[in-house]
């Protein structure tokens, strides 16, 4: 923005020869520039902008959707109080974490050493990174749909192949307490490696040739060209996967809604999902703008700290 | 330092044959200059040198030992690359230290600083140590190339164009400044060039390739005044050798075989005697001016001195000095009297 008000700052300058004939003739560059940028500010203004500015507001308040006729009552921070004082919320924050945490370390684990075999090139690598592709493809509401039933404790083909390598008898992976949280973690891995994957195939490929060659020449064994090219040089990639699907984990909805609903129990409920619950359900319309506005909070301080943290790296 | 020794080695990719059957004996200590157009295979055969390309035929020695089936590594060689190759994520310092701190040249840190600071003062590199790799101009980073090579002790350097993207000072400075080090430690270096200049005064023999065959393999001096073919005269001589018919110069006394004469600019003088020619063209090179003459359906250059007086237009005698005309037969294979 600066930068385009300052060109069109020095090109006026420049036209100054021509002198008051040529900004008669039609729209200064400035008020071109403005008419170009007005209605994207508009657009961000109306569905970005206010609605944030509104929720804010409305957090501070008992405002109920669900009954428009109520006298609406400022009543301060009563609505935060009430959230960080609950056991509850950091539960369901600590759900979240869980989710976020397992499911980005599996993601980059799995991702970045696909990724590694696929940048050998071998026949057919572009037929197979098609195929792992795939699941990104997909609705999240499919996946968690169809996972259900991949996850039925009698007919699902999980458990026939987990009884086939180990005697586990019958469980549930989605009824079961302890292995919920983890039946989640794994359906993600399963959606979103793909997109790590590609992450880090494009890190990969922009690693040229020679200087694996130069790294030879000198001596490099290779599992030293490893920590010492590959990984370096990929982590920015890296870390901007992270970046996307830590951003991504922490709304997520549709796919765990429909596969466990956030059961059983609420060791499942996500924040996003008990927000959902509390806005739409509940209709605490103002206890739930608090809650959202601390989740904004949380994750634009968290991606703008990792943010600074990214360019660091990118720099060094 | 040690000896490099090529046996028949041959290298083809699909279609092209980028290294024929190449015969080479680099002694221990030596200059050696790899002179070719481009796409001759020059890189190719350092290439297989080093080991980074696999021999297609023929063997690869290094000091006596046959190193054809040893990875880069084992071979113990260093390699300026063409493109620099540089790690861009190191500092200048990390880039030079590489090598050092590999697990097969185990030194203390240092040792390390030490010899990578007396390097980087050699290259006068030794204020950019702590700059990024990718943050140096192209000539700083071709230095640094150098620098990565020169840290180690290995068996021979291998080098790829090392001085082409420095400026005229600089490339003067490093080439005086590599012929130093190369006989101050003795070492064997095999090194590929595009510029002739480089070529005749670093090189204590020179080999020019064509197509993958070394077309002759001699002391520059021998090269240059003796060269075995049109193609290796031409390579060497700025400007490039005048090829003039036999019937250009009358009353030669010439081998019976002999389709041309070769004669180099320096050796055509306007002193008023020899065959009648018109001046086209005058370029003064300061100390030098090389005259373009017509004489005939010929063209050929003169190198004379900077100050001449002659102008474009005029009318000129030109003497061949006959010591030292080269005659070439149909194929362009030199024949002698
Ligand atoms: N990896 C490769 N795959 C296919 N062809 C190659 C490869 N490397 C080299 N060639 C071919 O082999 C021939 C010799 O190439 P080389 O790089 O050795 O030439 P050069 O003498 O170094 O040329 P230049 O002076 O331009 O660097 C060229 O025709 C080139 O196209
Ligand atoms: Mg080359």
């Amino acid at each position: 923005m600066a930068e385009s008000t300052l060109t069109a700052e020095g090109s006026r300058r420049a036209q100054v020869p021509v002198g008051s004939r040529g900004r008669a003739r039609g729209l200064s560059d400035r008020a071109v520039l403005l008419l170009f940028i007005t209605p994207t500010l508009v657009l961000l203004l109306a569905i970005n902008i206010f609605p944030l500015i509104w929720n804010i507001v409305l957090s501070f308040t008992n405002y109920r959707a669900n009954q428009p006729g109520r006298e609406i009552k400022w009543i301060g921070l009563r609505n935060y109080e009430r959230l960080l004082g609950s056991e509850d919320i950091w539960g369901y924050l600590q759900v979240t974490a869980h989710f976020v945490c397992w499911s980005i370390f599996f993601q980059v684990l799995i991702g970045f050493s696909l990724a590694w075999l696929l940048n050998r090139q071998f026949r057919g690598h572009a037929f197979w990174t098609t195929v792992i592709v795939l699941p990104m493809m997909l609705s999240p509401a499919v996946v968690g749909t169809f996972w259900t039933y991949l996850f039925q404790p009698q007919s699902g083909i999980f458990n026939y192949i987990v009884n086939f390598f180990i005697d586990a008898g019958d469980f549930s992976m989605i009824g079961d307490v302890a292995l919920a949280p983890w039946t989640i973690v794994i359906v993600d891995t399963w959606m979103w490696t793909p997109f790590v994957m590609l992450i880090c195939l494009a890190g990969l490929r922009s690693i040229p040739e020679y200087i694996y060659e130069a790294a030879e020449v000198d001596g490099a064994s290779p599992w030293r060209q490893f920590w010492t090219i590959t990984v370096p040089m990929v982590l920015p990639f890296l870390m901007l996967a992270v970046l996307f699907r830590a951003i991504e984990n922490f709304k997520m909805f549709d796919m765990v809604v429909e596969l466990t609903s956030g059961g059983p129990g609420s060791t499942t409920e996500l924040a996003s999902i008990n927000l959902k619950r509390e806005a739409f359900e509940s209709w605490k319309t103002g206890y739930s703008a608090a809650f959202a506005t601390i989740l904004f909070v949380t994750v634009f301080g968290a991606a703008n700290i990792y943010v600074k943290f990214l360019n660091q790296v990118k720099k060094r | 330092m040690a000896e490099i020794r090529l046996e028949r080695a041959t290298k083809t990719f699909g279609q092209v044959h980028a290294v024929r059957e190449l015969d080479l004996t680099i002694a221990d200590g030596e200059f050696f200059v790899l002179l070719g157009p481009t796409g001759a295979g020059k890189t190719t055969t350092l290439r297989l040198v080093a080991g980074l390309e696999k021999l297609d035929g023929g063997r690869v020695h290094l000091g006596g030992r046959d190193v054809s089936a040893l990875a880069p590594a084992a071979r113990d060689v260093a390699f300026v690359f063409q493109q620099y190759a540089l790690y861009p994520h190191y500092t200048v310092f990390d880039n030079l230290a590489f090598p050092l701190r590999s697990p097969l040249r185990r030194r203390s840190p240092q040792e390390v600083t030490r010899r990578v600071e007396e390097v980087a003062k050699l290259l006068r590199i030794e204020s950019k140590l702590k700059n990024k790799a990718t943050k140096l101009s192209g000539g700083e980073m071709q230095r640094v190339g150098i620098g990565r090579a020169l840290v180690r002790e290995p068996n021979c350097f291998l080098m790829d164009e090392p001085l082409s993207s420095l400026d005229a000072k600089l490339r003067e400075d490093l080439r005086v400044e590599l012929k130093h080090i190369q006989r101050d430690l003795g070492a064997t270096i095999l090194y590929v060039t595009h510029d002739q200049i480089e070529a005749l005064t670093m090189a204590d023999r020179i080999g020019v390739l064509e197509e993958g065959r070394l077309l002759q393999v001699g002391t520059p001096r021998d090269v240059y005044t003796r060269p075995a073919s049109v193609s290796v005269a031409r390579r060497l001589g700025s400007p490039a050798i005048n090829l003039l018919r036999m019937d250009a110069v009358p009353g030669i006394a010439a081998p019976s075989r002999a389709r041309n004469i070769g004669i180099r600019p320096e050796d055509v003088q306007l002193n008023g005697r020899g065959i009648e020619a018109e001046v086209e063209q005058v370029e003064h090179l300061g100390a030098e001016s090389v005259v373009v003459l017509r004489a005939g359906e010929e063209r050929m250059h003169a190198l004379v001195s900077g100050g001449t007086s002659v102008q474009p237009g005029t009318a000129v005698r030109a003497e061949l000095s006959r010591e030292a005309m080269l005659f070439f037969d149909e194929a362009g294979q030199r024949v002698d009297a």
